[in-house]
Order: structure tokens, then C-alpha cells, then sequence
């Protein structure tokens, strides 16, 4: 319902949109020539376009749009595929699909194998010749075995009679079929039977339902017994062989002089053993498949092609719905059950979606026990032994009290400031966030902060000193072009895989860039800006901080808006390798249990806060250097 | 404009038409498999046994876990999964995945799988030592089974405790440098590894006698075996020859251990707790109604369980044992 409502509303956003756009552009004076910037500015209406046209992709290729128009159509198209899946066998017997008759396919192929292993074995240095010979009339006899199974002439009446059973038995569910008092109803009992378990089953995409697999309609009814006969007769025709008296006589034969050879053998004659074995799997597998002379099998070909073309057609509308609301796969069936095949199957419908990040956002049930982003109450002590180093305690004077005789302890001023330092008194509690994103969160700003602070004051000494420009540059030229994910190993095994380690990986990635910019602003400077700083008589320091440093401002903050990116990019894979929690941990559970409705949310929290980051950082450049590209 | 237009609705036609290209006609068969887990049928897959019963190419390629197997079938790129975890494949068939389970591949105690705690924690006090402490254990495998079994015998409760996501090496890497209390662990390596630092936490026997053990399956896409049941009883077959082979002690060891990347003893020492039954066995023991194999599928079947996708009513629906020799 309200993803009907949605979809309308996006379609008429972009009608709307790209109309407004179209005036626009008629009304608009504009003098600006091409590439002036001018020309890209403004066009929130392109912006809703866009949007728009996203999230009708999304309803479009989830299959989400099918689900809100014609609910029912998953369940009809699941009895369809039914039928499909219940005629694959034989079909793929025919060239309805294939280009050859299955048996042609075979027999071609089986030719060859032996030719080739004929080949093998008059070429075979360490056979006797008086073996290769025995093979070799093996081999020929086994090939001789095929035109007994094509012949027409040797075909058992009990075998032609049962094909034609089997024949006529499609042919007449292709008549019933048809009628619409198809399927007979069986009794009253069954039939309430089976009005009492629809009552029970879920709709399409509920929790734990991803297609409702019993018949709800009439139409789907239909197809739905039909399969059942078809995988009745299936079944008989692939237990049915072509094994007329000629072929067994001849396989008889081979098999017994296989067996004579075998006997003679020890157990030494290794090669002979592997020879003899494979010779004879070649003729098993001719005996195990379904090979039929050419022509009888032409009437079943027919029968099954009608069957096709009628079921064809009284599928209706159905066909229509599954090539347009249905777009880049289809329903399957697998047994009694269906699945989405396709892209409904890895991109989930956006109202499940949703409702699944509802469920997870919810504090209580999160995912793997912590929540995705919530607050706990902390104690203020917890906080202030964090940051106080211990070793204040120790540099007080005096000595940590003893225990007296009477067994207790008398704290005094040296241990009550070691238990302040640790955290170990009562205090008032704050709340602070927790949860799956504030952990991803935090290490992307944390190994960002420090990547800054460490990063730009050493890329501008490097930009403007020799001897560090000249001694750092090879630490961080090596460093900087690996990729972040290859020191990943490493630095976890020495940092361990706590935050310490994934925090440090992402300081590396953002420091290096840090140096980059920050360098490249420093030696960037115009020399006639730092001369008239200089002699307007400002102090090195001055020049550094009121000249260089705002010279490169807008590399660094560049600089800055790389770094996030590929902050994010690392932290993920960082936390595929060693998990506990964040974002990355939680894509990476979800895609071993298959979930792809989190996997989805995942990405779309990543998306997010990139893009959180990255408008901060935009309007943190807009406020500190509006005259970037006004110079 | 128009153009922009023209040009969307030309990629969307060829979206739509796009559906998954069938592997028609089966011209090579592809199949998955595990390195350092060596299986009797390595010596057929060395000597190209397969590919001379099947008649076509088979394709081997190998696969860190189970989940990656099911990812692979799921996009048409394999065919086959030798060596499949039951846990992974119980997860894609709850996931309603149209694969079916047609052999068992292996049967191993807790040789091959096994959790490794750190010194001074045994089963006695493990469920008051590992409160609190961090774990390591490849989620969604059969370790993640191991470990949930293994934390119901000795009595600790895994709500407490703060399980870490890692990859059997790198949760081997972990233990050893003190990082995690306990890694729950399968390949030959990573235990070996892992058991400098510690010691498992229950013995093979003590495993045994609590109804853990590890069930590999062979498990095929629904697809495959509609069209090439005859492959499928053929590669269950090689499989089954080789299987007794190694069983009557004719297997070449050396051509196992080189394929499997494992040196000689190890491998020895890994298939010594392995047991490859017959087909009789199977069809009697762990596949009939109320078997081994039915009782794991649905017990791993609920304990992986989520809402999104829950056990199946029955999973007989997914075990077929037509293609058993």
C-alpha cells in the first residue's frame, strides 16, 4: 500500500520536476557562456530527479513494485515455475532449449571419448601389446553397444508402449489443462485440508516467508497439480532404459571378459587395473543414460511441446507481469519450495528493508547482541581514569599504605589519588553512545583526528625544510603507495584487535594523505606573499601561521575530504578481518548468514555517514577559505 | 535530453533481458573443494579419475569457507560443492538457496574442528575463565557449531563472553599472540598453530561421547542436477570408489598430501580422525528418517536460525539420497 502510494508520488516528482526544469530553462536569462561555473549552480529540481530516480530503480529491480501492484503474482508465477522446474528434465531431452537431442549430445561426446582413449592406449609405452589389443576390442565392442540402443528395429514393444503411455498422459493433462473444471477437486476433506493450511501461510517477503509456496488461486491451483503429474511421469521416463535383449548380450559379454581380465590380474598391475576401470565406466555410463533411437521419441517431443504451449497460455497476464514487474529474473521453484532468482533475491524490497533497520535500530535487539547505535550510562570516574595517566599516582610523595595487624587498610593521601586516577570512586553518570555505527563512527574520527594533527604540521615542515623533506620522504613515499588493506595483518598482530589496531591502521592512511596536502600547500605558496609578509617585518612564526598556513588551507582541507573517504574504505575491510562491532562486522555477519536486506542497510549506513563527514567538511571550507578560487 | 532519456530506457531493456546465462549442456563440470582437508578423493581428482568417468573437464577451485561455496552456486559459477560444511549449507538452505545435499563427504571428530582455549582454562573452570574474555570463531561455520556445542557441555554462558569474527588463520594468529581466550578453529595449520598456546578444550573422545562431530557434505545446485543426474550419480560414485580405497589402505598418500597443500604427517595424522562411510552405512545410519544427518540438520537448522530466515519444517526436502551407489 503505502509502496503504491510511494512509487506514484516518486513518478509524479520526476514528471513534475523535469516540467519545472524545462521551463526554466525557457524563462531564464542567462548570459553565462558555456563552462562558467555559474551554469552548475542552483537545480534542486535535478536533485529531486535524481533521487527520484533511485529509489524507482530500487522499487523497480527489488521487484518491490510487483509486490505492491499485484501481491499475488509471486505466489501464481511460484505454481508456474512449478510446472518449469517439473518439465527441465524432459525438456532438456529435446532441442527446445538445447540445440541438440540429448542423446545426439551423448553420443557424439561418447565417440570421441573412446576414439580418443583408443588413441591413449596404442600410444601407452608401458602397455603389452597383448593387452592393447584385448582394450582396444573392448573399447570397439563398447562403441558397438550404441547402435544397438539407436536402433528402431531392436526397440522392445514394452519399451515403445511404455513411451507411448507416458505420451499419451501428457497429451491428455495438456487437454484437462486446458478446461476450467481443471483440477477436479478430490473430496470435500482434502479440500478443506487445503483451505485450512492457505489459511495459515505467510504473504509474499514476511519474516521467514519469502514466497508463499502453496496455490492460493485458482490459475495457480491448476499449475500446481499439473506439476505434480508432470513430475509423476518424469520420474517414470527417467527410470525407463533402453536395455533391449541385443544391448544386454552385448554388455554381458564385455562385462564378462572385463571380469576374466580383472581375475587374471594381481594387484600390482596397477595400470592395467586403471585401464580395465575406466574402459568399463565408459560403458556404464552409455548404460545409465536415457539414449533412444532417433525417431521415437518425436511423438513425446510433440506431446510436450503442446503442453508448452498451452501452459503458455493459460498463464494469461501472468506472462506480461513476470517480463515487466519482473525485471532481470524470475520466481524458481525447488521441490515444494520457491525463491526469488534474480535481483529480488540480492536487492531486497525497500519496505522490507526498512522495516528490518526499524528492528535493528531498535536498542533491545540490535545485531549480535549490540545495538546499532544507542546510549549507555557511563560514570564519570570510568571517564576521568581513562584520561588521567596512573603514573600521577606514583610521583606523589609518600608510599601506598600497608596492611596493619589487625588485618585492614588505612588508604591514605598516595592511594587516594591512585584511586582517582584509575576511576575508582563514586560519580554522577552521563550518558555516552554506544553502538555498532558510534564504534565505526569513532575509529574513523579518532584515526582521522590524528592523522591531522601529526599529518599537516610534518608535511609543512616538509614543504619547507631540507633536511625533513629529505629524511622523511623516503618513510613516507614507501609507506604511502601500499595499500592500507595490505598492512592490515600485520598491524593487528602487533596492535592486536582491539580498537588500538584498526584506529592506528586508519591514522596511517589519513596521515600519509595529510602529508601529501599539507606539503604540497606549504611549497605552493606564492614567494611574493611571504616576501611582503617579510618585509612588512613579521616574525618567521608569523609568516608561518598567517601565510603559509592559510595558503594551504585549501589543499589540506582537500586533503581532509580524501582521507575520509578512504578512512572508510579501510575501517570496513578492517573489521571483516577481526570484529566485534561496527559497520563492517556487520556486513560481514550477514553475508554468512545470507542476509542481504542488513547487508543493504550496512551500506546504506556507510553511504550516510560519508556523506555526513563530507558535508561538515564542506561547510567547514565554506566558512574557513571562501576565497578559494577567487585568487 | 533525449538522448539522456533514449539511453536509460536502452539500459533497462538490457537489464531486463539479461537473466542468468544457463550453463547449457554441461561441457565441464565445476566443482569446489577445500585446501588442507585432505579427502581420498584428491588422488582421483590428481589423476583425473573425474574427468575420464564423467566424460567432460571438471574444474576444481578452492574455497576459503563453505558460505563462499554457496555464493559461487548461487551466481552459476560451480556446480558441485565437495567438502561443504553442514553449518553453511543449512544456512543457504534456510535462506531457501536451490541446492540439495546428495553425499556425505566426510565425517570427522573434533580433529578437524576443534576450540583451543589458553592455558590455565579447562573444561572444569571454563565457565567462569571465559566470562568476559574474547573469542574467536569464523561465524556461520562449523567451528561457530563447535563452539556453541562445546559452550553448552562444559556449562559457560556465550552471552558473556565477547565473540570476535575471525577467519580460522587469523583467529589461530590471534590466540597465539594473546589477543582472544579461545579460538574455535578448523584446518590443519591453524590448529596446529594454535595448540602451542593452548590446549582443546574437549578431547576427541570427550567430544564424541557428546554427540559432536562435523558432517561434510557434497551438496549440488538444483539446476545441475535436473539436467545432469547422471554426472551427479557418476561424481558420488568416483567419490565413493575413492573413499574405499582409502579405506582398505591403497590410497596414494603423497599425491593426497601434495593436492591438499599439507605435508605428509599432518595430512596422515588429519585423516586419521576422519571417516569416510559407505554408501550402505549412509543409507541406514545418517540419511534414513530420524538418521545422524537428519537429526544435525535440524539441530543446526534452528540453532542458525534468524527471522528472516528460519528453520525449514523439514529437511528431508533437501537430502537425496537417489544418487548414493
Amino acid at each position: 500500500m503505502i509502496t503504491g502510494i510511494i512509487t506514484f508520488l516518486v513518478i509524479f516528482a520526476v514528471i513534475g520536476s523535469i516540467l519545472y526544469g524545462q521551463r526554466l530553462a525557457k524563462t531564464e536569462k542567462s548570459d553565462a557562456v558555456f563552462g562558467n561555473p555559474e551554469r552548475a549552480k542552483g537545480g534542486v529540481h535535478w536533485v529531486i530527479v535524481g533521487t527520484s530516480f533511485l529509489l524507482l530503480s530500487w522499487l523497480y529491480y527489488s521487484w518491490d513494485i510487483a509486490k505492491a501492484f499485484y501481491p499475488k503474482s509471486a505466489n501464481e508465477l511460484c505454481q508456474v515455475a512449478k510446472v518449469n522446474e517439473s518439465l527441465l528434465s524432459l525438456k532438456y531431452l529435446f532441442p527446445i532449449e538445447e540445440r541438440h537431442h540429448k542423446s545426439t549430445a551423448l553420443i557424439k561426446r561418447e565417440n570421441i571419448n573412446i576414439q580418443k582413449k583408443i588413441t591413449i592406449i596404442q600410444n601407452s609405452t608401458d602397455l603389452k601389446d597383448k593387452d592393447k589389443e584385448l582394450f582396444v576390442k573392448l573399447l570397439k565392442k563398447t562403441q558397438r553397444t550404441i547402435p544397438l540402443l539407436t536402433d528402431e528395429k531392436l526397440l522392445e514393444n514394452e519399451t515403445k508402449d511404455k513411451i507411448r503411455d507416458l505420451t499419451n498422459r501428457i497429451t491428455w493433462l495438456t487437454e484437462d489443462f486446458q478446461k476450467i473444471s481443471y483440477p477436479p477437486i478430490k473430496s470435500v476433506e482434502e479440500e478443506n485440508k487445503r483451505i485450512e493450511e492457505l489459511k495459515k501461510q505467510l504473504g509474499w517477503g514476511a519474516t521467514g516467508m519469502e514466497v508463499p509456496p502453496l496455490p492460493e488461486s485458482k490459475r495457480g491451483l491448476k499449475f500446481h497439480t499439473a506439476a505434480q503429474e508432470l513430475n509423476k511421469i518424469s520420474d517414470e521416463f527417467f527410470s525407463l532404459r533402453n536395455h533391449n535383449p541385443e544391448y544386454l548380450k552385448l554388455l554381458k559379454e564385455i562385462r564378462e571378459e572385463i571380469k576374466k581380465y580383472k581375475d587374471s590380474l594381481d594387484d600390482s598391475q596397477e595400470l592395467e587395473i586403471t585401464f580395465i576401470k575406466e574402459i568399463k565406466k565408459l560403458g556404464q555410463r552409455i548404460e545409465y543414460e536415457s539414449v533412444f533411437p532417433p525417431n521415437a521419441l518425436d511423438e513425446m517431443e510433440k506431446s510436450i511441446r503442446e503442453f508448452d504451449v498451452a501452459q503458455k497460455s493459460e498463464q494469461g497476464n501472468l506472462i506480461y507481469i513476470d517480463a515487466l514487474l519482473f525485471p532481470a529474473g524470475t520466481i524458481v521453484a525447488s521441490g515444494p519450495t520457491c525463491a526469488e532468482d534474480g535481483p529480488g533475491r540480492w536487492l531486497p524490497k525497500p519496505s522490507d528493508t526498512f522495516r528490518i533497520f526499524g528492528d535493528l535500530l531498535k536498542p533491545s535487539v540490535g545485531f549480535k547482541m549490540i545495538p546499532m547505535i544507542w546510549y549507555e550510562m557511563m560514570g564519570v570516574n570510568r571517564i576521568v581514569g581513562f584520561i588521567l595517566p596512573d603514573w600521577i599516582a606514583d610521583v606523589m610523595p609518600g608510599k601506598y599504605p600497608v596492611h596493619s595487624a589487625d588485618g585492614t587498610v588505612k588508604p591514605n593521601f598516595k592511594s587516594k589519588v591512585l584511586d582517582v586516577v584509575t576511576g575508582e570512586f563514586k560519580a554522577f553518570k552521563i550518558p555516552v553512545p554506544t553502538g555498532h555505527i558510534w564504534d565505526s563512527f569513532l575509529r574513523v574520527f579518532l584515526g582521522l583526528t590524528l592523522g591531522i594533527i601529526f599529518g599537516v604540521p610534518l608535511g609543512l615542515f616538509m614543504g619547507l625544510n631540507r633536511f625533513a623533506k629529505g629524511f622523511f620522504d623516503p618513510l613516507v613515499e614507501l609507506y604511502r603507495p601500499v595499500p592500507p588493506l595490505a598492512w592490515a595483518p600485520l598491524v593487528i598482530t602487533v596492535f592486536g584487535i582491539d580498537n588500538l589496531g584498526k584506529v592506528f591502521l586508519l591514522f596511517m592512511v589519513s596521515f600519509s594523505i595529510m602529508i601529501i596536502s599539507a606539503r604540497a600547500g606549504a611549497s605552493g605558496t606564492q614567494l611574493s606573499k611571504i616576501h611582503a609578509a617579510h618585509s612588512l617585518g613579521a616574525s618567521r612564526w608569523q609568516i608561518l601561521r598567517e601565510v603559509i598556513f592559510p595558503n594551504s588551507l585549501p589543499e589540506i582541507l582537500t586533503g581532509v575530504r580524501v582521507a575520509v573517504g578512504m578512512c572508510w574504505g579501510t575501517l570496513v575491510a578492517a573489521e571483516f578481518l577481526a570484529g566485534t562491532s561496527g559497520i563492517g562486522f556487520v556486513e560481514n555477519v550477514a553475508r554468512k548468514y545470507m542476509q542481504y536486506e542488513v547487508i543493504w542497510i550496512t551500506i546504506f549506513v556507510m553511504g550516510m555517514l560519508g556523506l555526513l563527514f563530507d558535508v561538515t567538511i564542506r561547510k567547514i571550507i565554506d566558512k574557513t577559505i571562501p576565497w578559494r578560487g577567487k585568487g | 535530453m533525449r538522448k539522456i532519456i533514449s539511453f536509460i530506457l536502452g539500459t533497462i531493456v538490457a537489464l531486463n533481458l539479461s537473466v542468468s546465462v544457463a550453463n547449457a549442456a554441461a561441457n565441464e563440470v565445476r566443482v569446489a573443494f577445500f585446501l588442507e582437508w585432505a579427502t581420498p578423493n584428491q588422488e582421483a581428482k590428481v589423476k583425473k579419475t573425474f574427468d575420464k568417468a564423467l566424460g567432460v573437464p571438471v574444474k576444481w577451485t578452492n574455497f576459503a569457507t563453505g558460505g563462499e561455496m554457496t555464493e559461487a552456486m548461487l551466481s552459476g559459477d560451480i556446480d558441485i560443492s565437495y567438502s561443504q560444511g553442514l553449518t553453511p549449507f543449512v544456512n543457504a538452505v534456510n535462506a531457501k538457496a536451490p541446492i540439495k545435499l546428495v553425499d556425505i563427504a566426510v565425517i570427522y571428530g573434533m580433529g578437524g574442528t576443534t576450540c583451543v582455549a589458553a592455558k590455565g582454562i579447562d573444561k572444569g573452570n571454563a565457565s567462569s575463565k571465559l566470562d568476559g574474555q574474547k573469542v574467536a570463531v569464523p561465524l556461520g561455520t562449523m567451528a561457530d557449531y563447535v563452539f556453541k556445542e562445546t559452550m553448552r557441555v562444559v556449562g559457560a554462558d556465550i552471552s558473556k563472553m565477547k565473540v570476535v569474527d575471525m577467519n580460522p588463520e587469523d583467529g589461530s594468529a590471534a590466540f597465539v599472540n594473546g589477543d582472544v581466550a579461545m579460538a574455535c578453529l578448523f584446518g590443519g595449520k591453524s590448529i596446529k598453530a594454535a595448540k602451542e598456546k593452548g590446549a582443546s578444550l574437549l578431547t576427541v573422545k570427550e567430544a564424541q561421547d557428546a554427540g559432536i562431530a562435523g558432517i561434510d557434505i557434497t551438496s549440488v545446485t538444483n539446476k545441475f542436477l535436473k539436467e545432469n543426474p547422471g554426472m551427479v550419480r557418476t561424481f558420488v560414485e568416483v567419490t565413493h570408489e575413492a573413499n574405499a580405497r582409502y579405506n582398505a589402505g591403497k590410497a596414494d598418500m603423497n599425491i593426497i598430501a601434495k593436492d591438499a597443500a599439507m605435508d605428509l604427517a599432518g595430512t596422515k595424522k588429519q585423516m586419521g580422525g576422519f571417516e569416510f562411510p559407505n554408501a550402505g552405512t549412509m543409507k541406514s545410519k545418517y540419511m534414513n528418517k530420524g538418521g545422524i544427518l537428519m537429526t544435525y540438520l535440524e539441530v543446526m537448522g534452528n540453532m542458525f536460525a534468524t527471522s528472516e530466515n528460519p528453520a525449514l519444517k523439514d529437511y528431508a526436502a533437501v537430502v537425496d539420497t537417489s544418487y548414493l551407489p
